[in-house]
């Protein structure tokens, strides 16, 4: 099947004047109407967005048996108001090892300029080429691209998986409607056109998304807020194309001085995102003659435009105290909702499933204790709260209260467009990161050590010289840590890397810089340095040896290959908690 | 963060000249509206802050300003 092919439509494809054409995906009755009892599942996942199907994808890939319940039978949602369009450098990363990264590169748009806009003039711009932080990994800055398609092909991931491994089963038209704990296990009752049924769970994963019924029946505690500020957004077509960057508009001539936005999607679709005035009546901003009119003053009466798909919104914030509950995991917006402001819906919510994967596929296999679930709360709650507090800084620099809160934007603006030194005060939005973990019990945070974060997809050479990437030493250690020993390491210190390997899901790999000879079989080249560079905190020594995690997070660092490197996978693995828990710096 | 967290701030004057300050800030507000004056008062506090930098002494001083007086 092709994406690049336009005569070869698909299920997915744009659809010329009717929107987009979903695909569908067919019932199957499952197992437990057919007479077989199946018995208890490892993981059930409930919702197949995009959290549940990363999380199912990488599930499949670590041959985790799962099964996935939808109430629907397609991916989006029908008569959705919002969907995530831009996607990260983390979350590319992620999809790379999922294995669809390659579709979503040729589907999708990529962009690094930015332009934001007060009134008339510029206030500022960026190109993220030109920035820090980005440069290391194969994957560029970002991608946009509908929601759908990523969905789209997940789901056939999964099934190209499921021909090899056949342990995920995706079950549309299954809705939940019935939940209960026991000591050991979750009993879900399901819904289906062929009737009702119930299976049981060792772990229950809710990726139901912002109208969890699992959490209102669990009744899990949360502190939310919202608003009054409200968006349209007309997702279109053009005859004639703007350029291939992110304009933002604070202040938008031809929006009643209310803010506006402008992205690139794939199909060559325009997301134009509109502020409208406080408490706007939805039905009327978004019919399609106040729609076209709006348009109209934006781009001229004589550009043709070809409205693809409308959706009134507003947006509120949401965050879960705990993202576990007994056998139930929340992630993605069953555990934190957030304004779209930054693309921190979505992109958190793919690595809130890449983080749970790889422990839940150790735990079950015994490889590591059940502690390490644990962790998935301490590091996803810290995001999910640094998530919710950054869109909501956004929220309110775009949406200020009447009176001081205006006056001082009326301030930053004025100053932004003639001083660089004000530009940061803008905020259109901080463009989601891989957030980094402090205070988690599985990650050995030290003064100087780049652990908690995460390492980017940088390239390498194999020994013979041909071109590798990260990504290729993850794949390989397969589900298991991955250690990197850099440079020239004792023998005694070799002999330790194998006996660690022997006794614990651990793989090994020495990483040479030009000029330095090999000691161990498995070694990689790393002319550039950037494998160093991607374990090493700004400013600090280059570590002597790094853990990293499946889902390429560093859990340690260390200077030397000693009893040190024991202690940190067994912690990285929640085997041991560390003695002292090293003090947690909170910011406020 | 409690009060007794905060980064103290010098309690020595620190002035070059504290008149000539004072003066300088009454006559750029000199003729202004009330509005126009407000916004002097926002843009001039985005400027001292930036020139400040610093977190912690900026927390500190919001804090300080925000002791009833």
């Amino acid at each position: 099947m092709s994406y690049r092919d336009p005569s070869h439509t698909n299920g997915y494809e744009f659809t010329q004047g009717s929107g987009y054409e979903l695909p569908e995906y067919p019932f199957v009755t499952p197992p437990e109407l057919r007479g077989e009892a199946p018995g208890r599942y490892p993981v059930v996942i409930v919702g197949a967005g995009i959290t549940g199907l990363t999380l199912a994808c990488s599930l499949a890939r670590l041959g985790v048996a799962a099964v996935v319940l939808d109430e629907d039978n397609t991916v989006g949602v029908k008569g959705a108001s919002s969907r995530g369009i831009c996607y990260t450098q983390k979350s590319l990363e992620i999809f790379d090892r999922l294995g669809i990264y390659e579709r979503m590169a040729a589907k999708g748009v990529q962009w690094s300029v930015g332009r934001t806009f007060a009134g008339e003039h510029e206030v500022y711009r960026f190109d993220l080429r030109q920035q820090g932080g980005f440069g290391l990994s194969v994957q560029p800055p970002f991608i946009n691209i509908q929601q759908f398609y990523i969905e789209g092909f997940l789901v056939e991931r999964i099934q190209e998986l499921a021909e090899s491994s056949g342990r995920v089963d995706l079950r549309w038209r299954n809705r939940l409607t019935g939940f209960e704990q026991q000591a050991d296990h979750a009993v879900l009752t399901v819904e289906t056109p062929a009737g009702s049924y119930t299976l049981e769970a060792t772990h229950v994963v809710d990726a139901t998304g912002s109208n969890s019924p699992l959490r209102r029946w669990l009744d899990v505690p949360f502190t939310g807020k919202r608003g009054d500020d409200r968006w349209c957004i007309a997702d279109v077509r053009f005859t004639t194309r703007p350029p291939q960057e992110r304009h933002t508009w604070i202040e938008a001539p031809f929006n009643d001085n209310r803010a506006v936005w402008q992205h690139l999607m794939a199909d060559d679709v325009w997301r134009i995102d509109y502020q409208m005035a406080p408490d706007s009546d939805p039905a009327y901003v978004s019919r399609e003659d106040v729609v076209r009119e709006r348009l109209a003053r934006q781009f001229g009466p004589d550009t043709e435009v070809e409205v693809v798909w409308v959706g009134p919104y507003a947006y509120r914030n949401e965050c879960v105290h705990a993202m576990r509950h007994g056998r139930v995991f929340f992630m993605g917006d069953s555990a934190k909702i957030v304004s779209p402001f930054g693309a921190r819906g979505g992109n958190t919510g793919v690595a809130d499933a890449d983080n749970l994967a790889w422990k839940l596929a150790l735990v079950l296999r015994g490889r590591a204790s059940p502690a390490l679930l644990e962790s998935f709360n301490d590091e996803r709650l810290e995001a999910a709260q640094e998530n919710v507090r950054v869109t909501s800084r956004t929220a309110r620099f775009l949406r200020p209260a009447d009176g001081m809160e205006r006056l001082f934007r009326t301030a930053a603006i004025g100053l932004a467009r003639e001083h660089a030194f004000a530009r940061p005060l803008i905020n259109t939005g901080r463009m989601a990161v891989a957030n980094p973990y402090s205070r988690s019990r599985c990650v050995r945070c030290e003064p100087g050590s780049a652990a908690g974060r995460s390492t980017q997809n940088v390239a390498l050479r194999w020994p013979d010289g041909q071109p590798g990437q990260l990504h290729d030493l993850l794949g390989w250690a397969g589900g298991d840590l991955l250690l990197l020993a850099f440079g020239p390491q004792p023998a005694a210190a070799l002999r330790r890397l194998r006996q660690l390997g022997a006794t614990a899901p651990v793989r090994s790999v020495q990483v040479l810089a030009p000029g330095e000879a090999a000691e161990a079989v498995e070694h990689v080249r790393d002319p550039q340095g950037h494998l160093r560079a991607t374990c090493t905190l700004d400013g600090a020594a280059a570590p002597a040896w790094a853990l990293i995690r499946p889902d390429g997070y560093l859990s340690a660092t260390g200077s030397r290959i000693d009893g040190s490197l024991v202690r940190a996978v067994e912690q990285t693995l929640g085997l041991h908690e560390p003695l002292h828990a090293n003090p947690v710096e909170v910011s406020a | 963060m409690t009060p007794a967290a905060l980064t103290p701030l010098p309690s020595t004057p620190q002035w070059e000249d504290a008149d000539t300050f004072y003066e300088q800030l009454m006559d750029a507000h000199a003729g202004l509206s009330a509005e126009q004056s407000a916004l002097l008062n926002a843009r001039l506090i985005l400027v001292l802050a930036h020139q400040i930098g610093r977190r912690d002494v900026l927390e500190a001083c919001i804090a300080t300003a925000r002791l009833p007086g």
